[in-house]
């Protein structure tokens, strides 16, 4: 079939790429439903087996399998739900993108499909395109369980149509698509000027977009379109996030299911991983040969998403969504440029901390990927600054490694002068540690974490202290040479000694013992806590 | 140290500490049986150093396998003799291949020397890895994983053997 020819042509470069994004969209996408590896070959299968079942046009086949593909217990129909939110859209769009790219039906495995109904509206304006959207949409929904937004965003389908402005960008983004695949520049272009001679009805865009790959037969359509919709569904997906302003809904809508944007990261990313690992530098060409200021905005969107995808693998997608939408924003204000100027527009320098990818930067796939290694590694030194004590004012990779180091180094003097310490004390203790290494005492101490209410044991703390003579854990020691049964007090004294500040916190008991203290009250309180 | 920190997630701390302080006890209590402690300089000293290794042992033991770096400190552990040995006929270990004469079942040796190229800090990437028992051949990403659970485990170490401590000296 022509999708899996096409697909297997491609290698295993790009079906990888896709994957690895379309794993990472799935990651962020779905970080409730942590699908992080093992989305990958779902995805990857859903896609074969989408493609097996198009026997068609391969896009448009791809597309109405993953609408009506039942994998999602989704009724896939194109049902003209409501349209739901521009994100929904540029889900739907993001999703086609991809879809068109590799050829295969992968969204539809990130398609839980719960809105069958949100998909449904979309179609109905819509052709193949919209059920793309609709699965997009749905899986969207289902990822963000905004059922009712993309009802919302529906509505404001049928305007866009004739949005004059809506071929153009479609144009743009299906140029966009096609020099993401090197291969297919030249196809881009005659999809862009067939798109932008097109009416300028969304159907029409819609139609575009399949036409287009009508036009090619063959892979070189499919991969330009899904080029195209992977570029506008990140646009759109970015400009939903910034704001539902009719502008981007439209735009998103006129990308044939890509717009509607996905607000989530997921989508953004999934679009931008997507573009941005296999086909960094298509990216870039395509914003030179774009000069239009929905260019700009998109080539905004596009570094937008971008960002959102270097933010996806955090837990930083909120904050990926609201830099993309300041950045979008700022952007947006009339960034004209040639693609390449905009392309190249650098963006405030990467903080260390932040996971921002720069915006227009490095449409490099060897670029991208190592921005998305960078933001693994920032995004681990981020947890580390949580491990190691007094570096939250730290920022920078190569202070916080210093810290880092210099914090080992010191544990690990600790512990060879802790150990000097225990072998010089040690034998002093004459204590019968077999009561105290029974397991049970010590499972006993660590099942009874939580608060339990002063038992024997700590009564009899309580009463030796008291008479505050003597040590605790001497007098028990006295009063039980057989430590077998006071094991627990004593592992209770022993956790008391350390875990006073915790005890007291547990327990309310409200003495701060200080870790000099000599444990009486704190292995009571230990025990307590035990 | 960072008790205040630590006071927030008391229960899973506690718990590991409880493994780690149960595991620790253990050993040192096959320690301290195994030769009645004397006050000898050197062999304090000795005893130190086998406090320490039993440390390591233990607080990599609760860990497992899981780890690379508890991998890296248990096989270091179970074959410091082999080390040791070789050591004195080699003066750099290189690769372990003729550990493989004495050790037949070792994977991997994670005393391997490796030439790693730092991805971003050249001299601080390579001390990190120095440090981190069995990190010299993660890639970078790993590496911060497993200095980041290294540390962690590291710390709650410290804390139990500095309890213990105090539980020795006040008795």
């Amino acid at each position: 079939m022509e999708k899996d020819g096409f697909f297997s042509n491609e290698g295993n470069g790009i079906p990888q790429s896709w994957n690895s994004i379309f794993g990472m969209d799935m990651e962020s996408q779905v970080n409730e439903l942590n699908c992080s590896s093992e989305q990958i070959p779902n995805c990857f299968f859903n896609r074969n087996w989408d493609n097996s079942m198009d026997q068609s046009d391969p896009f448009e086949s791809a597309l109405s399998s993953i609408v009506s593909s039942p994998v999602n217990s989704h009724p896939g129909i194109p049902i003209p739900g409501c349209g739901g939110d521009n994100v929904v859209l540029k889900e739907l769009i993001g999703r086609l993108g991809s879809i068109c790219n590799s050829g295969e039906i992968s969204p539809q495995s990130c398609i839980q499909g719960n809105n069958s109904a949100n998909t449904s509206c979309y179609n109905t304006p819509l052709n193949s395109p919209p059920k793309l959207n609709l699965s997009i949409m749905d899986h969207h929904h289902q990822i963000q369980g905004n059922l009712p937004i993309p009802r919302n965003h529906q509505l404001p389908l049928s305007p866009f149509p004739a949005d004059p402005g809506f071929v153009e960008r479609a144009a743009r983004y299906s140029c966009f698509g096609g020099k993401k695949e090197p291969e297919f520049p030249h196809m881009v272009e005659s999809g862009m000027l067939s798109r932008a001679s097109s009416n300028q009805s969304f159907k029409t865009t819609g139609s575009q977009f399949v036409g287009i790959q009508e036009e090619k037969n063959g892979m070189p359509v499919p991969a330009s379109d899904k080029k195209f919709s992977r570029l506008s569904m990140s646009l759109t997906s970015e400009n939903k996030e910034l704001d539902n302003s009719m502008e981007e809904s439209s735009l998103s809508e006129q990308i044939p299911g890509g717009e509607i944007g996905i607000k989530g990261q997921t989508t953004n990313s999934n679009g931008r991983k997507r573009k941005a690992i296999p086909k960094g530098k298509g990216k870039e060409t395509q914003f030179s040969a774009k000069d239009n200021t929905t260019v700009g905005e998109q080539e905004k969107e596009v570094s937008d998403a971008k960002r959102s995808k270097s933010g996806e693998e955090g837990h930083a997608t909120e904050k990926e969504k609201e830099k993309e939408k300041e950045k979008v924003e700022g952007n947006g204000n009339g960034n004209q440029k040639q693609s390449k100027e905009t392309a190249k527009l650098p963006e405030p320098p990467k903080d260390y901390i932040h996971v921002r990818a720069r915006r227009g930067q490095a449409t490099d796939s060897h670029s991208l990927a190592e921005r998305v290694r960078r933001e693994k590694i920032s995004e681990r030194m981020k947890f580390l600054q949580d491990l190691v004590p007094g570096c939250n004012k730290v920022t920078g990779k190569a202070v916080m490694l210093d810290e880092i180091i210099n914090y080992v180094q010191s544990l690990q003097r600790q512990v060879e002068f802790l150990s000097m310490k225990l072998a010089t004390v040690n034998p002093r203790t004459d204590m019968n540690m077999e009561g105290l290494l029974s397991k049970d005492t010590f499972q006993r101490a660590s099942m009874s974490n939580t608060m339990n209410p002063m038992d024997t044991s700590a009564q009899q703390f309580y009463g030796m202290i008291v008479n505050g003579q003597e040590h605790p854990l001497m007098a028990m020691m006295h009063r039980n040479p057989n430590m077998k049964s006071d094991g627990f007090e004593e592992a209770a004294a022993f956790w008391g000694m350390g875990n006073d500040l915790q005890s007291v916190v547990q327990m309310g008991f409200g003495q701060n013992q200080p870790q000099s203290f000599h444990g009486a009250m704190g292995a009571g309180q230990m025990k307590v806590e035990l | 140290m960072s008790a205040s920190q630590q006071l927030t997630p008391t229960n899973p701390n506690s718990a590991l500490k409880i493994r780690l302080a149960y595991r620790f006890l253990l050993t040192l209590n096959t320690l301290n049986a195994k030769k009645p402690p004397n006050f000898d300089h050197t062999q304090i000293h000795r005893r130190s150093h086998r406090v320490k290794i039993a440390a390591y042992a233990s607080m990599a033991s609760v860990v497992g396998p899981k780890r690379a770096w508890s991998r890296a400190i248990l096989w270091k552990i179970r074959n410091r003799g082999m080390l040791a040995r070789n050591k004195k006929r080699i003066h750099r270990i290189s690769t372990p291949i003729r550990l493989h004469r004495h050790h037949a079942r070792r994977r991997r040796n994670p005393n391997r020397v490796v030439h790693v190229d730092p991805f971003v800090n050249s001299g601080l990437e390579v001390k990190l890895r120095k440090l981190v028992p069995g990190a010299e051949t993660i890639d970078p990403c790993g590496l911060l994983d497993e200095t980041a659970d290294y540390i962690k485990y590291l710390a709650t170490q410290v804390e139990v053997m500095r309890n213990l401590v105090d539980l020795y000296s006040t008795i």
